[in-house]
């Protein structure tokens, strides 16, 4: 039935590889090429900007500028322990989240949509409310705190709190997409898995460690990066939340080049910094997927 | 045994809502209190007097209350109004651009191999982890000379590389989890892209939507760039219009009735579809 003709119009599976992948090939050198060549190039010059935009060209030494910084050390440990903080918090919540909308109760396509709303919420939104909720004059834990017959206020955007708070409304936000990616893992374990577990009268505790939990390994391998990724390059939400205050205590590396860059306009330095960012974020990703990632995959 | 197991899952569905609902109720219930309860220390979990004046000077009308007090129209209306209709318009272009581009693209990268398949990939990834904040400069360089600041067209090629690397890499992901029954259709004598979208599209049409959804949210949302490219222009997004509010014309409850009807359409659209993201099954694209 097939003749010769016809097969020979067949595009080969490169050809329609290609085809396919062009317009994006060229998009994604557009968008990531030009504008990763244009920092680099921007991070090696002085720009000035008074007297109309000059470049001078000084080599590494911006690189050198930052590292001798100690903002940027200061900025770098911030963003370190924020990502950790909301990593840890996201996939924690995500799973308790996951595994209770995973068990049968009334009213749940109602619950679950109820639930799924922070994740659709935008980050600058998230910012200005969680700053509502942690001012100590119109905050939430305010009101609790005096619920109790307490007088003062209760202030969380403050040096000992601001980057906890930053971290659970970072993990408020995340937390729902994770789950309900999980909540499909979950979904295709065999329920018979469950009721031999219940022969061997396991523990609540062992049924998830043994049944549940094994075949979430790779979801919860991929939402951690995307978590990692993320929280290392959040701008917004830390922008309308804290400002990077009180002080500095909230500021992450983000805010820091946002800082250099705009209102200080210094350029250069500016991207010389936001290398060592790509650089963090780059690396933890493979470190993580050089450790843990490469057990998981299925 | 099994009726304190469903007490605790009641008891953990209450605290779950609880945890949802709170920080969304906290700030919203300023929208709809009069300027004078706002600041009222300490604050109320439930207000005694509510309204929907912040909601009608938003759109631009004064509002009285009960009692007599005028509430005047927000200045910044026009801005709002201009804000949500740029915004609405940006984010369905930018997602049908996206959905056009990504879904043969996923489709090509999950199905077929062929040289440099990985090396591509990992330069999607790659774009994933850039930071918008450091190719801000960059673009808005590029876009100075190329005349697109202010422009709704430059707004959507920016938004369009947000959504584009997240949302390909995810949906390559589902993809290679769903059997490759479309082979079937090519057997049946089908050319390549008869099969495609007559066998595959259809049978992946539920990922295919969460992939809408998500970057219909993620335009919608996305503060960043447009906060830099298209404010105080004819293009402003609606998250750029509302930022005036936070640091030039400090009204609460206009903000905050602006947040709300910010957050209805990417709410609307997860609500609705929340069902077809918990079918969302993922697995490692570059396998």
């Amino acid at each position: 039935m097939f003749s010769k003709t016809k097969k020979n119009t067949e595009l080969s599976d490169l050809n329609f590889a290609l085809l396919m992948a062009l317009p994006v090939i060229f998009f994604l050198l557009f968008v990531v090429i030009y504008p990763l060549g244009y920092a680099l190039w921007m991070s090696m010059h002085k720009v000035s900007m008074f007297g109309g935009l000059k470049f001078k060209f000084i080599g590494l030494t911006n690189y050198y500028k930052v590292l001798a910084n100690e903002k940027f050390w200061d900025a770098s440990l911030v963003s370190i322990r924020f990502t950790l903080e909301s990593t840890v918090l996201t996939i924690l919540l995500g799973l308790f989240i996951a595994i209770i909308l995973s068990k049968d109760f009334k009213y749940k396509t109602l619950i679950r949509s109820i639930v799924i709303i922070p994740w659709s919420i935008s980050l600058y939104g998230c910012g200005i409310m969680w700053a509502q909720i942690g001012r100590g004059q119109t905050g939430f834990f305010t009101a609790i705190y005096h619920l109790f017959g307490g007088e003062d206020k209760v202030n969380l955007i403050s040096r000992s709190y601001v980057l906890e708070l930053l971290a659970l409304g970072n993990a408020w936000n995340l937390a729902p997409l994770v789950a309900f990616f999980l909540l499909s893992n979950i979904s295709t374990i065999p329920r018979r898995l469950y009721d031999l577990a219940d022969i061997d009268q396991m523990s609540n505790f062992k049924k998830f460690w043994h049944v549940t939990f094994p075949p979430l390994r790779f979801t919860i391998f991929v939402f951690t990066c995307i978590t990692i990724v993320m929280s290392l390059k959040l701008h917004d939400f830390i922008y309308t939340l804290s400002q990077g205050g009180p002080g500095r205590i909230s500021s992450t590396l983000t805010y820091e080049i946002y800082k250099l860059s705009f209102k200080n306009m210094q350029l250069g330095l500016g991207s010389a910094m936001s290398f060592y960012l790509l650089f963090l974020i780059v690396g933890s990703t493979l470190m993580l997927y050089w450790l843990w990632g490469r057990r998981v995959e299925k | 045994m099994l009726k304190n197991n469903k007490l605790y899952l009641y008891l953990a569905l209450v605290i779950l809502l609880i945890w949802t609902i709170t920080p969304i109720y906290w700030y919203l219930k300023l929208a709809f209190l009069t300027p004078n309860n706002i600041n009222i220390f300490p604050p109320v979990f439930l207000p005694d007097e509510m309204h929907f004046g912040a909601f009608i000077n938003l759109f631009g009308s004064d509002y009285i209350t009960k009692e007599g007090i005028l509430l005047p129209a927000s200045g910044q209306s026009s801005q709002v109004i201009r804000g949500l209709m740029n915004s609405f318009f940006v984010s369905v272009i930018a997602t049908i651009i996206t959905m056009i581009v990504i879904v043969p693209l996923a489709y090509t990268f999950s199905r077929l191999t062929f040289k440099f398949k990985t090396a591509l990939l990992l330069s999607i990834l790659l774009s994933v982890a850039l930071p918008p904040i450091s190719t801000l400069i960059p673009f808005f360089a590029m876009y100075v000379k190329l005349g697109l600041t202010g422009t709704r067209f430059g707004l959507i090629i920016v938004t369009l590389t947000i959504t584009i690397p997240f949302v390909t890499w995810m949906l390559i992901g589902y993809f290679k989890n769903i059997p490759p029954i479309e082979k079937l259709g090519r057997i049946d004598g089908f050319g390549r892209f008869e099969t495609f979208l007559k066998i595959f599209v259809p049978l992946s049409k539920n990922g295919i939507l969460v992939a809408a959804v998500i970057s219909f949210i993620f335009s919608w949302n996305e503060f960043t760039y447009a906060s830099i490219l298209v404010n105080g222009t004819n293009a402003v997004t609606f998250p750029t219009s509302i930022s005036s509010f936070l640091f030039q014309h400090p009204h609460p409850q206009h903000l905050s009735a602006a947040l709300f009807l910010g957050m209805l359409p990417p709410f609307i659209v997860a609500f609705f579809l929340q069902r077809y993201i918990s079918e969302m099954n993922i697995v490692d694209p570059l396998r």
